[in-house]
């Protein structure tokens, strides 16, 4: 098994809509691709059609090795013109295929209890790490596991099959349509007194309005907190510095780190953020 | 070259061509800030089968560059508004270049400055350092010193920073000519005179795009450098011109994402070309490109790839 990052053509086996505009894909790779850790991603891109240039980063949310090939999951939203065409291959074509790529989540020593928190499609690489880093951690330290799962609709949670028994799920929807009425952090906000800042992890993803809420929310709660980010890409390899995001260094002074190479998960105290409104 | 070798590399043609002082072993090199400093290309690419790296701009102290977002793409081409993010000649010397110096492969640091001192140091700091083959001046960076224009806008400005940079480094100096310009050649001629062994373009053409729901830049910096397929064939004119203006080498550079593509700039007058932008889309294009190029030179029995570089027949355009 590699270490690195390998370039190949992965085959779709399965592409398949799971909700309004979201959809699973499930590709074949050889074994001799690395095993990703949760948080890590993937670039890929369709080199049979005439669609975008650049390749589309996408995190992993499942990896199995069989006998002879290993298989991907990928979890997606049709955002624009690059996803909207991964959502119309059929099983049997081809992606050009590059990855794992980034730094995943790590799981420190000694916590007691995880809060994943997802919004939207951010699910994906939240449960890659729950099956792959925290469930077999369970019964070894971590006797807790939250999962904060939010959506604006109810048809648009996914991944309700694969935390179904294995967490306590707390679901949240924008319009009220299923749980908690109000965005994940609005839940999380009536929670988070009664967790223990000492042993207790959270875990994030999702769209940069929920990044920036859980920064304002976990300003004053000393709760560690890892969140996964998204930026434009090129490269995906940490060579043309375009995913840049601004964060605190060492000696409080404000630098620009690379999602792809640095992160994409990162330490949300470190995160500086800039107006909604942009620079 | 004897006729004998000629007749024996029909097989394994000869791809080594020379650069103003500078021998590689095939026209291939990696663009500035298209490669990073080579190792983040290493699991992809066989760094010794390159002719030549390139790395990111260099400049005298680290910059940060620009605030995010600093990238989109556009049709066939992606705006870039890095800002030369780098982490300065000195870091450069002590962490970057001892990874490229593992490798066969020759590296040309490509530098830049606010003034036309701070390339000269640049220059300097570089020259001493064991395991650079080559300096690239990029001058399209803003000119402090007269109000930001771009050293590289005018003949007399490019000439002076060429001329200063000469006077610090024996190395093979190639200058990198910015496309924003009425009339490159002009920049060209001036450089060739002030010392250039050669002349590398283009530089991305200026550029913008802009979102209409929220009304604003899509970019922090609001304008950035486009390149990728896009700009082609601009780049391909102007490698033309120059060619024909100047008596030094050219390096043509400019949406290369294919051998074929790659064929086209030697074909009219490149004798080495740079990969950029198609670095990001296929991590391994330089060794498909290469690959390409020796299967095309075999099928039409070119045994050096001196023999195609200029070859371009315009006696009767469009015809067989
Ligand atoms: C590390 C990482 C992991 C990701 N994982 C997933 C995932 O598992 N599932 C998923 O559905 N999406 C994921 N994304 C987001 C996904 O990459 C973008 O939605 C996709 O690139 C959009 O491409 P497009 O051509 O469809 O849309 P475009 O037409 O390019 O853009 C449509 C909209 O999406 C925004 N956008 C473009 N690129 C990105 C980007 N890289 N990140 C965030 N927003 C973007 C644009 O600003 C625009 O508003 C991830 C992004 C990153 C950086
Ligand atoms: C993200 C990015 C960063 C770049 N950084 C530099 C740089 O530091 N110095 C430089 O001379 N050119 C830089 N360039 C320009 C490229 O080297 C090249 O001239 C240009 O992209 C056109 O070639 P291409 O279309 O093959 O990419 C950069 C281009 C890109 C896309
Ligand atoms: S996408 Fe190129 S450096 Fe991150």
């Amino acid at each position: 098994m590699s270490e690195k990052e390998s370039l190949l053509t992965a085959q779709i086996i399965d592409n398949r809509r799971v909700a309004p505009a979201h959809f699973l894909m499930t590709v074949r790779l050889p074994l001799s691709f690395a095993t990703p850790f949760p948080g890590q991603f993937v670039m890929i891109r369709n080199d049979e059609c005439d669609g975008p240039l650049l390749a589309r980063p996408l995190s992993v949310y499942g990896f199995q090795r069989q006998q002879d090939h290993a298989v991907m999951d990928l979890l997606y939203r049709v955002a624009g013109r690059g996803t909207s065409l991964f959502s119309r291959m059929m099983p049997g074509e081809e992606l050009c295929f590059f990855g794992p790529l980034g730094k995943g989540f790590s799981v420190p020593t000694g916590v007691k209890r995880v809060l994943l928190v997802a919004g939207g499609v951010g699910v994906a690489p939240l449960i890659f790490l729950l099956h792959k880093g925290l469930l077999p951690a369970h019964g070894k330290g971590i006797i807790e596991t939250i999962f904060y799962l939010g959506a604006r609709t109810a048809e648009l949670l996914t991944g309700l099959e694969r935390l179904c028994g294995s967490c306590d799920l707390k679901i949240c929807t924008d319009d009220g349509s299923r749980g908690y009425h109000g965005p994940v952090t609005g839940l999380l906000k009536h929670d988070i007194g009664g967790f223990d800042a000492g042993d207790t992890v959270i875990y994030a993803c999702g769209p940069k309005p929920m990044v920036r809420a859980m920064g304002n929310l976990l300003q004053d709660a000393p709760i560690p907190c890892q969140v996964s980010l998204e930026e434009r890409m090129a490269c995906g390899l940490g060579a043309c510095l375009g995913c840049a995001v601004a964060v605190r260094t060492g000696e409080g002074k404000t630098d620009y780190r690379r999602v792809c190479k640095d992160g994409p998960v990162f330490d949300l105290r470190d995160i500086v953020f800039t107006s909604p409104a942009g620079p | 070259m004897g006729p004998k070798n000629k007749q024996e590399s029909h097989n394994s043609p000869c791809l080594a061509v020379a650069i103003g002082g500078l021998e590689l072993k095939n026209p291939l090199m990696t663009a500035s800030g298209t490669f990073g400093y080579g190792e983040e290309f290493a699991p992809f690419v066989a760094l010794n089968r390159l002719g030549a790296v390139i790395v990111k701009g260099l400049s005298l102290e680290p910059r940060s560059g620009n605030p995010p977002p600093r990238i989109m793409e556009t049709p066939s081409g992606m705006l870039n508004a890095v800002g030369l993010q780098n982490v300065g000649a000195r870091a450069f010397i002590a962490e970057k270049l001892p990874f490229l110096r593992q490798y066969n492969v020759a590296v040309i640091a490509n530098i830049f400055g606010e003034t036309v001192e701070e390339y000269q140091r640049v220059a300097e700091i570089l020259s001493g350092a064991k395991g650079i083959h080559g300096i690239e001046i990029n001058i399209s960076c803003p000119n402090v010193n007269k109000g930001g224009l771009a050293f590289g806008a005018r003949p007399d400005a490019a000439a002076e920073v060429t001329e200063k940079v000469r006077g610090e480094t024996d190395l093979p100096l190639l200058v990198k000519l910015t496309p924003n310009v009425t009339d490159i050649t002009e920049v060209a001629l001036a450089v060739e005179a002030a010392g250039a062994d050669a002349v590398s373009l283009i530089n991305t053409l200026t550029g913008m795009s802009v979102d209409i729901e929220l009304r604003r830049p899509h970019l922090a910096n609001i304008t950035g450098g486009l390149s990728g397929p896009a700009i082609r064939p601009i780049a391909l004119r102007m490698v033309w011109q120059v060619a024909n203006a100047v008596k030094i080498p050219v390096v043509g550079i400019g949406g290369i994402m294919s051998a074929a593509d790659a064929l086209e700039f030697l074909i009219t007058g490149a004798s080495a070309v740079q990969i950029g932008t198609a670095n990001f889309i296929r991590p391994a294009a330089t060794m498909e490109i290469l690959d390409g190029i020796v299967n095309y030179m075999i099928r039409h029995g070119i045994g050096d790839i001196t023999e195609l570089i200029g070859s371009l027949n315009t006696n009767q355009a469009g015809e067989g």
